[in-house]
């Protein structure tokens, strides 16, 4: 179960356009996509819109991304290539 | 739009105008009974023939009904006989497919004469000109829509047209059904012709298939026979498009619903809802759903927009 630490820079936030877009690519991998906010502990599935929304995660939040299943490692390369790229705002 | 469109220029004759005509204009025939059927009427415009009859005919045009009134009957009412010819002399009657006489007035003898001779329909109302102009107008304006048929189901809902479009075999008119049996108005399956009128877009059945849908499995079924009389609609005004695709077919999927995509059908643009299609999704609940979703942001409410708003505030993104 490949983990990786996350950091948001982009200046919106993980604010619902980003959201989106983070959920519509989860949605091409058959593996489970976990996002915990590593300040309070709340976690989210990267695959459905309104538990993505619920971390509320500003510019500078961290996060914990773990991911399981048989797509794992291209999952994990995917997700973190999109916060790395801050949504394309950048 | 993903649908065979076919488009029609529309006319009507005379004969046609006549039959089909608002009853209060109670026309009249006074010349040309037999050429009702072979002039034809191409604008839903009006014309008055004042200014022709005095001399100035250039802008005559012949599809056009051309109303006279009081003012041309008086005029041709003063000049002798030989003026009166030289003044209808002017028009060219074989161009004109026909003059509408308002407030009941008798054309003089002379109109009537080189009418039947030139084969031009002469009709009369007992309506004032400003009143036969109007009723005449929307009248037009209705009949010579432009029209264009559509690949896809028309249905009533809460009161507002619903158009489902998608490709054959993905479940329309099964999804009509559900939405029949749960009350809403059916008005076309397979084709919808869709007129535009001024800014809106009229959708009905064509005349032959009004009432009748197609199931596989069950063939043509009557709406009315198994529902009644208040499942079928003739026409509704279309608000909404919904279209079903293949969940593999649809390359963004919508996941927050704060985007509206749209159609435009005669350059009328009309919000579209694109909803995947797999087993376990109950398509009907979820057309009702985008049409109760659509009336909400027609009075301003939008759900979505409500929720990431406060969610922005907390991110402190824009």
């Amino acid at each position: 179960m490949p983990e990786a630490k996350l950091k948001i820079i982009n200046p919106l936030g993980l604010h619902a356009r980003a959201a989106a877009q983070l959920v519509r690519l989860a949605a091409k991998y058959e593996s489970r996509i976990l996002l915990v906010r590593r300040d309070s502990a709340v976690s989210a599935d990267a695959k459905s819109i309104l538990s993505v929304l619920t971390l509320a995660a500003a510019r500078g939040t961290e996060i914990d991304l773990s991911v399981n299943g048989a797509d794992e490692q291209a999952a994990i390369k995917a997700v973190v290539e999109l916060f790395a790229s801050g949504f394309g705002e950048l | 739009m993903p649908n065979e469109v076919q488009n029609e220029k529309p006319q009507l004759t005379v004969a046609e105008f006549i039959e089909k005509s608002p009853a209060e204009l109670e026309i009249k025939v006074l010349a040309g009974e037999n050429d009702l059927g072979g002039k034809k009427i191409e604008s839903e415009r009006i014309q008055k023939l004042g200014l022709a009859l005095a001399g100035f005919s250039r802008y005559v045009h012949s599809g056009r009904i051309q109303i006279v009134g009081q003012s041309e009957i008086s005029y041709l009412q003063h000049l002798s006989e030989n003026q009166k010819y030289e003044a209808l002399g002017h028009l060219d009657f074989a161009a004109i497919c026909c003059i509408l006489i308002t407030k009941n007035l008798n054309p003089p003898p002379e109109l009537l004469k080189i009418a039947a001779e030139k084969h031009l329909p002469i009709l009369q109302t007992p309506l004032v000109s400003s009143k036969t102009i109007g009723i005449v107008t929307n009248f037009l304006q209705e009949q010579l829509a432009p029209q264009m048929t559509i690949h896809g189901v028309l249905l009533g809902m809460y009161d507002i047209g619903v158009l489902i479009v998608g490709d054959s075999g993905i479940g329309k008119s099964e999804c009509a059904l559900d939405l029949i049996s749960r009350g809403h108005l059916f008005v076309s399956d397979d084709a919808v012709n869709i007129r535009k009128i001024g800014k809106r877009l009229e959708g009905q059945s064509p005349d032959l298939t009004f009432e009748y849908i197609e199931i596989r499995g069950l063939g043509i079924l009557n709406i009315r026979d198994l529902f009644g009389v208040s499942a079928v609609g003739k026409s509704k005004q279309i608000e909404l498009c919904v279209e079903l695709k293949k969940w593999s077919d649809v390359e963004e999927i919508e996941r927050v619903g704060l985007e509206m995509k749209e159609e435009k059908i005669f350059g009328v643009k009309l919000p579209k809802v694109v909803l995947p299609v797999s087993s376990g999704r109950n398509l009907s609940t979820l057309v009702e759903t985008a049409v109760r979703v659509h009336l909400l942001r027609r009075a301003g409410y939008d759900g979505a927009r409500t929720l990431i708003e406060k969610h922005s505030k907390i991110v402190g993104g824009n």
